[in-house]
């Protein structure tokens, strides 16, 4: 099988995409339930996906098949496409809640006179078409956008410390188990990253001191999420909930901006081109198990149905959204704990079934 | 996908986005058709909000014509209805986020103040980092007001009211956020200057800078037309206080200097300190210059909350008026001990009165609750109804020549 | 058709093939055996003819055979060939082609002579310090100063013909120790099924040789100075020179080439980095300002600040056009008069500046017409472009494309422009080469000659976004 990626690569995907899709709405959402532990709700999630995360690097380093190959050496064909059907699922719904938050930010912030739709809708084109390429491409933009997230990130975090009153994170876990898990459990959709990494098995070599790489990419990801939730509950203190989109407002009180006009945006702008791909990467899992599962070869059939549905779910019920909200934050959240931290964990036991089987063969 | 397949989809991309290009008229609101407004004035009259906008406009001059202003006023049971009435008589739509100053009006203090900034907390239309001060007069009068700093009041009420480190310690500078963030906060405090019209001396019409040129809303037809006439200056070193929205008192200059000292970086501030005796019991007038500044205000543990309020101001003499003295002022020289005494007792009294004043008006513009509930949070649950009365305050001041 | 014993049978048959005035059947006569001399009468060189050809023809006294008589000619250029289609082609190469009676070969002789330009500065690249030398259009010019630069055994050429009619010489030149052996088997086979009437510039093989033919961006470099040339072969690229060009191909081609400039190289590092860091300044002024100003002054005016939107509002009060289209037509005035002054003739260029300048412009903006900033927008983008003339003409259809997308969609349109054009240039290749390397994907040591210079010292290794069999230039082989 060629090999479509290198373990660089696989680190700065880490850093490139993992923490963007976090900080438009879900720090809001955090603060209403977890106020100023709200850190503490996102290193539990984090925590919870670290664990997962190991799984994953194990099976990076013990297995040379893809995931689809993995199940089916060991659990059979039947098994292998649930499986694939689950996380279709998985990634089909992980998509939803995200890009249309996304379209709301764009109307709202940055179109602020009579936004129209239309000037969202080319997303969909431009994920139709990242969609239809290799899983390499994936791999190459996360050359790249790595620096813009990071240099987005430190932009936006820098502008914000002056207006930060860091001492607001304290008393620490006085919201209680209670408020902390809650905060945790309602964010899922934007966390529960893994499965993307999950795909990734089979499709590079993982060299000696890559795994400690990738550890060590995902708890910079770590930092760069909460220095973020920290620094935006700093800055807003008692009304941190009701900044839905933390990333514009975060940095816009620093003294320059009244100066020299929203240099914030340079920010932004970083972070927004990175959250294109941020947005596009559960649509793009998804095409590829639709592929693997429908054996389907021509590349543009499976992105033409997935995007194609999501564009008519964000068309048909952008009046009900705030329900379908309250579902993913509620029950599908369950669902997406399971299928993105638990079912990782498995790739343990099918890793060391895997090297049984070899072993006697 | 076939190559002549691909480019069809291309070309018909190409083909929509010139559509739109060229139609260009789907819901678009250019430049143009746009107001730039500069600054809010909020004013109440029964149950109805009078929102003024003071909006910039461009003059297609040569590069060297000033900006002029209109100002119109919407009537609204709430600011949102206030300002979509402003855009429908004027057939602007109106753009705040240009807004950098929202005035309060005097007729808003016997209301909950809160019920009105809250519209610019929450929409993302606004800049919630726009300035924010109550008006002795209707706000409106002092948005419409002409003054010789500036063609626009509006950019002259910001310019004494932006934060620029060494100039603006007089002044309790506060944006929509912070007020916000102080109201929501345990504190249920905020406060906002309190902005006061004096007379520049300076007549309007003759001075040949009026640009002044206003247009009516459709409530409000363009009043002040005295203060048109004389150009003003504005004050904005007191400060008002508030307790759960509404209105409760008022910081003269000195304890808005003290409040500001205990809040934020002081360096650069000047302190007049007058009729110190000197040994030969002459009187002096001198002005200080703060070259560093330390603060800490922190709860002391014990059974009762003790707050310690500390406070070190590291000084140069700026200036110095006495009778009879041919000495030049020495950038080294140090502060003489009867200076430091004395600057010492004016601040420590000015922060027993600010403390007062927090307790008189039950206004935690100190932040004190918010600091107990943080630091000592058992405390707080204990204390949270009647912290202020019954805490106990340790004052300590420093008063040292320039480090 | 083999070439017969008979002469005439031979001579008839080039005839009813080469039956053009300019092309010469001379009758001579070895000893005492019939002969033809055929060539085309303005390719050859005739004192050389009567020096190597026919004076040693008359001293001829030995057996009229192949060998003894190939031995008797002086010419350094020399070969026999054996077919009648060999002798036409090798007419038209401009050889001239010795058919004796009795032999079934004929004896080919190099003889061609022509006018050619002399070697001048290219006027595309001038460079300030630096060699001045550029390729002209005869091939065995630029052969030899190839050879002149690099004098190693490894530096090989490969001759291909290309063109029905035109029948025009290619040479591929590599280094045998360096490039990787399939690229150079790869585009030789490519040049092999190129089946064109005719080959008048290196440009068509450029096309020719393309992967994607529909692509708006370059897949082949080219340069028409042998020292950037050489440059380019010692990384591992393949040259491909065309008889006819002053402009000599390369591939594998990377984006990041046309930022680099043959002075980079001459200057220190530090001047080096800093020119490189303006032309990628002024590449993405060119392409985005036109583009951000439009999307800014309709849809995003909080990104102005104030005082700076109220001088802009203050410039386009009273323009009866909104600010997409003035831009637009702007913009295309300024491609008009770009297009004009290439064309024109050089004594009447001077008509265009003033024309488009003075009138154009001044009055335009006077009348009322278009704004100020916009002109100074439509200008410095003009102006920027140039700092990258390789990509001028791609980066100018992207700059239009780039307006109209502002213009209907914003800034986030914009936005997902550029994601898609960045998803495009990842996903593209050059011969096996990523175009958008070393950026993507990031090659750490390549970065040392990206858009920063690094010292000499520090490029020990040649680019491994290109394929080579030898990964080292510094301080011997690897």
């Amino acid at each position: 099988m060629k090999l479509e990626l290198k373990s660089r690569q696989v680190c700065l995907f880490i850093i490139a995409f993992f923490p963007i899709v976090k900080i438009f709405t879900a720090p809001s959402v955090l603060s209403s339930f977890a106020s100023n532990d709200l850190w503490i709700s996102t290193l539990i999630i984090l925590a919870v996906d670290f664990i997962g995360l190991l799984a994953i690097v194990y099976a990076y380093k013990h297995t040379k098949s893809d995931l689809f190959a993995l199940i089916e050496n060991t659990l059979g064909k039947f098994w292998a496409r649930t499986v694939f059907v689950l996380y279709f699922v998985f990634f089909f719904l992980k998509a939803i809640v995200p890009i249309n938050e996304q379209k709301d930010y764009v109307e709202l912030t940055l179109y602020t006179l009579m936004p129209s739709k239309l000037y969202f809708l080319p997303f969909f084109a431009v994920a139709l078409y990242l969609c239809c390429k290799r899983l390499r491409v994936l791999g190459r933009a996360a050359d790249v956008l790595w620096a813009f997230s990071v240099l987005g990130l430190i932009v936006l975090i820098s502008l914000s410390i002056p207006n930060a009153d860091y001492t607001a994170i304290l008393p620490i876990g006085v919201n209680g188990f209670d408020g902390i898990f809650k905060a945790s459990y309602s964010v899922l959709n934007w966390f529960c990253d893994l499965p993307y990494l999950m795909f990734f098995i089979g499709n590079f070599r993982l060299k000696k001191g890559d795994g400690v790489k990738i550890a060590i990419s995902f708890l910079i990801s770590v930092i760069m999420i909460v220095v973020f939730m920290i620094t935006f509950y700093s800055v807003f203190t008692s009304i941190a909930y009701r900044q839905r989109f933390a990333l514009t407002e975060i940095s816009k009180y620093t003294a320059v901006i009244n100066n020299i006009g929203r240099f914030d945006y340079l920010g932004i702008v970083l972070i927004l081109v990175s959250n294109i791909f941020a947005l596009s990467l559960p649509l793009f899992f998804a095409c590829k198990i639709l592929d693997k599962i429908f054996n389907i070869t021509k590349k543009w059939i499976s992105p033409i149905f997935v995007v194609g549905a999501q564009l008519v779910i964000l068309l048909v019920f952008t009046r009900n959204f705030a329900s379908i909200e309250n579902f993913m934050k509620t029950y599908a959240s369950a669902f997406f704990f399971i299928v993105g931290n638990i079912l990782p964990l498995f790739l343990l036991a099918l890793v060391k079934k895997e090297k049984k089987y070899a072993k006697n063969i | 996908m076939r190559k002549t397949f691909k480019a069809k989809i291309a070309i018909i991309l190409v083909v929509i986005a010139f559509l739109f290009f060229f139609s260009n008229d789907f819901g678009l609101i250019d430049v143009e058709k746009t107001s730039i407004i500069t600054a809010i004035a909020i004013d109440k009259e029964n149950d109805d909000y009078l929102v003024t906008a003071q909006i910039a406009v461009p003059e297609a001059t040569d590069t060297n014509s000033e900006n002029l202003k209109a100002q119109l006023t919407g009537k609204g049971s709430t600011v949102g209805a206030a300002l979509k009435d402003l855009g429908d008589v004027s057939g602007w739509f109106p753009k705040l986020a240009f807004c950098n100053l929202i005035l309060v009006g005097n007729s808003l203090t016997n209301t909950n103040v809160i019920e009105a900034l809250d519209y610019f907390a929450k929409t993302l239309r606004v800049q919630d980092s726009a300035l924010v001060a109550l008006t002795e007069k209707d706000a409106k009068e002092v948005l419409s007001s002409s003054t010789p700093l500036d063609n626009i009041s509006a950019f002259a009420l910001q310019k004494i009211m932006f934060k620029t480190q060494g100039f603006d310690n007089d002044v309790a500078s506060t944006d929509i956020k912070t007020f916000c963030v102080g109201h929501y906060s345990k504190n249920n405090s905020s406060y906002m200057p309190l902005v006061k019209m004096v007379s520049s001396g300076e007549d309007g019409a003759n001075s040949g800078q009026g640009g002044t040129k206003s247009q009516g809303g459709s409530s409000g037809n363009e009043s002040g037309e005295k203060t048109k006439d004389k150009k003003v200056l504005y004050d904005a070193r007191s400060t008002a206080l508030f307790k759960d929205g509404h209105f409760v008192g008022e910081l003269d200059s000195d304890l808005t200097l003290t409040l500001n000292a205990l809040t934020e970086n002081f360096k650069g501030t000047t302190l007049p300190v007058d009729g110190v005796l000197d040994s030969s019991e002459k009187k002096s007038n001198y002005l200080l210059s703060v070259t560093g500044s330390k603060h800490k205000i922190k709860f002391v543990k014990g059974d009762v909350p003790t707050l310690s309020i500390k406070l070190s101001l590291y000084c140069k003499i700026s200036d110095h008026a006495v009778e009879g003295s041919t000495e030049a002022l020495s950038e080294n020289k140090p502060l003489p001990k009867e200076l430091t005494d004395k600057t010492h007792d004016i601040m420590r009294d000015r922060i027993d009165r600010l403390v007062k004043k927090s307790i008189e008006t039950k206004c935690d513009f100190l932040g004190l609750n918010e600091k107990l509930y943080r630091f000592n949070h058992k405390q707080y649950s204990q204390y949270k109804d009647d912290l202020l009365s019954k805490m106990k305050v340790q004052i300590t001041v420093n008063i040292e020549g320039q480090k | 058709m083999k070439l017969q014993k008979s002469l005439t049978q031979n001579t008839d048959y080039i005839k009813s093939v080469l039956s053009s005035d300019d092309v010469t059947f001379l009758s001579l006569k070895i000893k005492e055996t019939d002969a033809v001399l055929i060539f085309v009468n303005d390719l050859i060189d005739k004192n050389n003819v009567g020096e190597l050809i026919l004076r040693p023809m008359q001293e001829f006294s030995g057996a009229i055979e192949e060998k003894t008589l190939f031995q008797a000619f002086h010419s350094p250029e020399k070969k026999c060939v054996y077919t009648a289609d060999e002798v036409v082609t090798d007419t038209l190469l401009g050889n001239a082609l010795l058919l004796v009676d009795g032999l079934e070969l004929a004896f080919s002789f190099g003889l061609k002579f022509f006018e050619k330009r002399a070697i001048s500065e290219p006027p595309t690249s001038t460079v300030i310090k630096g060699p001045r030398e550029g390729f002209v259009e005869c091939l065995p010019v630029n052969v030899s100063l190839m050879r002149r630069r690099l004098k190693s055994p490894d530096l090989k050429f490969e001759y291909l013909t290309v063109g029905k009619y035109s029948k025009t010489p290619i040479a591929l030149c590599y280094i045998s120790t360096i490039t990787d052996i399939k690229l150079v088997k790869n585009i030789k086979e490519k040049l092999k099924k190129i089946d064109i009437d005719a080959v008048l510039d290196s440009s068509y093989v450029s096309k020719l040789l393309v992967e994607r033919k529909t692509s708006l961006f370059k897949q082949v470099g080219n340069t028409e100075k042998p020292d950037i040339l050489a440059a380019k072969i010692l990384e591992g690229r393949v040259a491909i020179f065309v008889d006819g060009s002053p402009i000599a191909l390369s591939v594998p081609y990377l984006l990041v080439e046309d930022f680099q400039s043959a002075s980079d190289y001459y200057n220190s590092p530090y001047s080096a980095t800093a020119a490189r860091s303006i032309r990628v300044l002024s590449v993405l002024f060119a392409l985005f300002l036109p583009a951000l100003y439009v999307a800014a002054e309709l849809f995003h005016l909080q990104l102005i600040p104030l005082s700076f939107l109220l001088t802009i509002v203050n410039s386009i009060k009273g323009i009866p056009l909104s600010p997409s289209y003035e831009m637009f037509f702007t913009l295309m005035i300024f491609e008009i008069l770009n297009e004009a002054s290439v064309r024109m003739p050089k004594y009447v260029g001077m008509v265009v500046s003033i024309v488009g300048g003075l009138v154009l412009g001044e009055t335009a903006v006077t009348a009322g017409i278009i704004s100020a900033p916009t002109l100074m927008i439509v200008a410095l983008s003009g102006i920027c472009l140039y700092t990258v003339p390789e990509l001028e003409q791609t980066f100018s259809v992207l700059r239009i494309l780039f307006l109209i997308i502002a213009g209907a969609t914003g800034l986030y349109g914009m936005l997902l422009a550029i994601s898609a054009l960045f998803i495009y240039l990842i996903s593209f290749e050059s011969f096996g080469s990523p175009v958008a390397a070393p950026f993507s994907p990031l090659i750490k040591e390549d970065l040392k000659d990206g858009f920063y210079k690094g010292f000499i010292q520090e490029m020990t290794y040649r680019p491994k976004s290109i394929k080579t069999t030898n990964k080292k230039r510094l301080g011997g082989q690897d």
